[in-house]
Formats: C-alpha cells, structure tokens, sequence
C-alpha cells in the first residue's frame, strides 16, 4: 500500500516537473548583456536588473550575462564570441565626432590667418562626412567685461555658423552657442590678454 | 539719507524689488526653458543607414534614411538585411544590427549642464551604446531596457541582444 507520505513525494515531483518545463516554455526570448570598452579602452560597470531574481554586477571588458523570464546570470561568452555577435551593430556605429580650434584676432570675430586655413579643414570635415551637423562654441579671453564677452563669444560662434550656411548647410544643422570668458583654455587672472583663448571650438559629428 | 526718506521705507523698497527681480527672474527662467524646449525637439539624427530602416513615429512609417532627425518616442527598425547608427545631441550613439527594434523612449539634455536623461528600450535584436556627454555629469542618466530588465551603470559603452520571437 503507497504511504500517504509517498503519494505526496511523487506529487510533488511532478509538480516540479511541470513547472520546469513550464517556465522553460514560457522563458521568453533570450537576452544577452555586455560591457564594452569604450573610445579610450576602457570599460566600466553596468548593473542588469531583470524583472525576476537579483541585480548583477558586470565589471571589465566583454563582461557578460544571459537573461530571460527567470532572471539573469554570469555568462560565459569570449570576447571573439561576442564581437561575433554584435558584428553588423557594431559597424554602424557613427563616426566619433572630430573638434576643431579657431582664434581669432583681438576683440573681433575675425579668424587669424592661420585659423582661416584650418577653417579649409573644417569645410572639408564637414564634406567628408554623409549626414554632417556641426556645433560651435564661441569663447574670449578676459581682457572686457563678462557681458561684452559673452556678445563677443556668440558673435564669434555666429560668424563662423554663417560660413557654415554659406557652403550649404542647412539651418537647423549647425548650432552657435557663445561662453563669453567662462571657459578659458589657459587660466589666467581677469584682465590679461591671452590669444589661446580668443578661440572657438567646432565639432563636426 | 540724501533723499530724507525714512530708513524703513527703503527697506521695504529694497525687499519690495528683491521679490520683484524674484518674480522677473522667475518669468525669464521659463521663458528661456520653452525656448530650450523649443530648440531641442530633435534628440538625434540617423548618421548610418545600411539595407532597409525603417523610422516609426505617430503610427507612421517613414524610411529611415541618413540625415533624417529624431524624436523622442520615434522607433528605429530594422529588417534582416538592416543596420543602423544613431547619433543623439550630447554624442551618444545607438546603433542596431539586424531585425532590431529600438524605442527612444526618453531624451533630455541641457548641453549647458549636460544633465539630462535618455532611456531606450531595446525591443529585439542586437544593438550597442556609447554614452555621450550625458554620462560625464551623471553616469547612470543613459539607461536601456529590455524586455526582461534594465541596465545602467559606469560603463560607457555596453551592448544588448534580445532574440526576436
């Protein structure tokens, strides 16, 4: 005669049985997560929170986990594994954007000689690339007040948005913004002039 | 007291502009807010478009071809012959494989203060991220969500694979 202990032993199996494939049937899609190093070769950490089970921690270079409906855990997946896999989303990733210093002469928004030519440079950064928009920042040195200055740095920014337009950029491609005397490239006390800081810095993306 | 006021009198006064420079202050600030809110309604462009991409926005589909600009809400698909790059106004970039589905579910950025938020929701496929200035004054303020979690962290630059069903 089976127990009443055993009957519920082999009840509880089957229980388990069936919630085991049960969950495995309704897992869901996979997912797959990873630390990648960044432009400077380096990596960080990133916290997986799945819905269900514990946060993960994933520290380093292709760190890696699995997760589904049950949860997350460590994965497995060797660097040549994972850049496998994240091949084709890895190639369209858009180019790094290129920065670019003018200067200008004293007290205007004239570009110094050597500042035009690089102007040619930036012309052509911005021809080289697909689907290009540019943001330029206008900066002075601290020789004026900090008002005038910030007229100044925007008057620099805008003059060379203009130019921009001129080569056929659209409007809404190119963005001026000035920082008056707020952010010198060389630190230096109020009131010194101070040409490496007449300047203003394009970023092609 | 050159003017022979009372002293209590010019105190109210100064008080009285303090809350009046309070107020026109306060008026500026959302002036100037709608004015950002104004300028930044595209969050990011589509810099790289391989094969067909499809742009979804307001239950319409458009073709996801480089230059077009993004929204907040747009969703970014791909097919199977499909890849995309996305770049957003801080630099961060998204970029997605194959049969990939993307929603940009939030973007704000103040490129003052670099403070913001963006969060994506990777639907499917295999898609890699690189935090842009956002991260430099908040490194948890890029955020992507999958199906089954949410990942945030220090890193830079993570990626993320949600098979297709």
């Amino acid at each position: 005669m089976m127990s009443d202990r055993h009957a519920a032993k082999q009840l509880k199996t089957l229980a388990s049985l069936f919630l085991a494939l049960g969950l495995a049937a309704c897992a869901g899609p996979r997912e797959t997560y990873v630390v990648l190093p960044d432009a400077g070769g380096q990596a960080g950490a990133l916290t997986v929170t799945p819905k269900a089970g514990k946060p993960l921690q994933l520290s380093g270079a292709y760190a890696n986990a699995q997760g589904g409906a049950e949860g997350a855990q460590a994965g497995k997946l060797s660097e040549q594994e994972i850049k496998a896999a994240f091949a084709e989303a890895m190639s369209a990733r858009p180019e790094a954007p290129q920065r670019f210093t003018l200067y200008f002469l004293e007290g205007r928004d004239e570009l110094t000689a050597d500042s035009k030519k690089e102007m040619d440079k930036v012309l052509a950064e911005v021809r080289r690339r697909p689907a290009p928009d540019v943001i330029v920042v206008g900066h002075t040195d601290r020789v004026g007040s900090l008002a005038d200055n910030d007229r100044l740095a925007l008057r620099r920014a805008e003059r060379l948005r203009s130019d921009l337009l001129k080569q056929g950029l659209p409007g809404d491609s190119v963005q001026a913004a000035g920082r008056g005397e707020r952010e010198p490239l060389v630190a230096t006390a109020d009131e010194v002039a101070e040409p490496r800081n007449r300047r203003v810095e394009m970023l092609v993306r | 007291m050159q003017d022979g006021k009372p002293e209590g009198e010019i105190i109210l006064n100064k008080s009285y502009f303090r809350l009046a420079a309070g107020l026109g202050g306060a008026v500026l600030l959302c002036t100037a807010a709608s004015a950002f809110a104004q300028a930044a309604v595209w969050v990011g462009q589509i810099k790289v478009s391989r094969g067909i991409v499809v742009l979804e926005r307001g239950g319409q589909k458009l073709p996801g071809m480089v230059g077009v600009r993004l929204k907040e809400n747009d969703v970014i698909l791909t097919e199977a012959n499909g890849s995309a790059g996305l770049m957003f106004n801080d630099n961060s970039t998204l970029s997605l494989g194959p049969n990939a589905e993307v929603v940009l579910e939030r973007y704000a950025y103040d490129s003052t203060t670099y403070l913001g938020a963006f969060d994506a929701f990777v639907k499917r496929g295999a898609v890699s991220i690189e935090a842009g200035n956002l991260a430099n004054a908040q490194p948890e303020a890029v955020r992507v969500k999958t199906p089954q979690a949410e990942l945030k962290g220090q890193a830079r630059s993570f990626a993320v694979n949600v098979e297709g069903k």
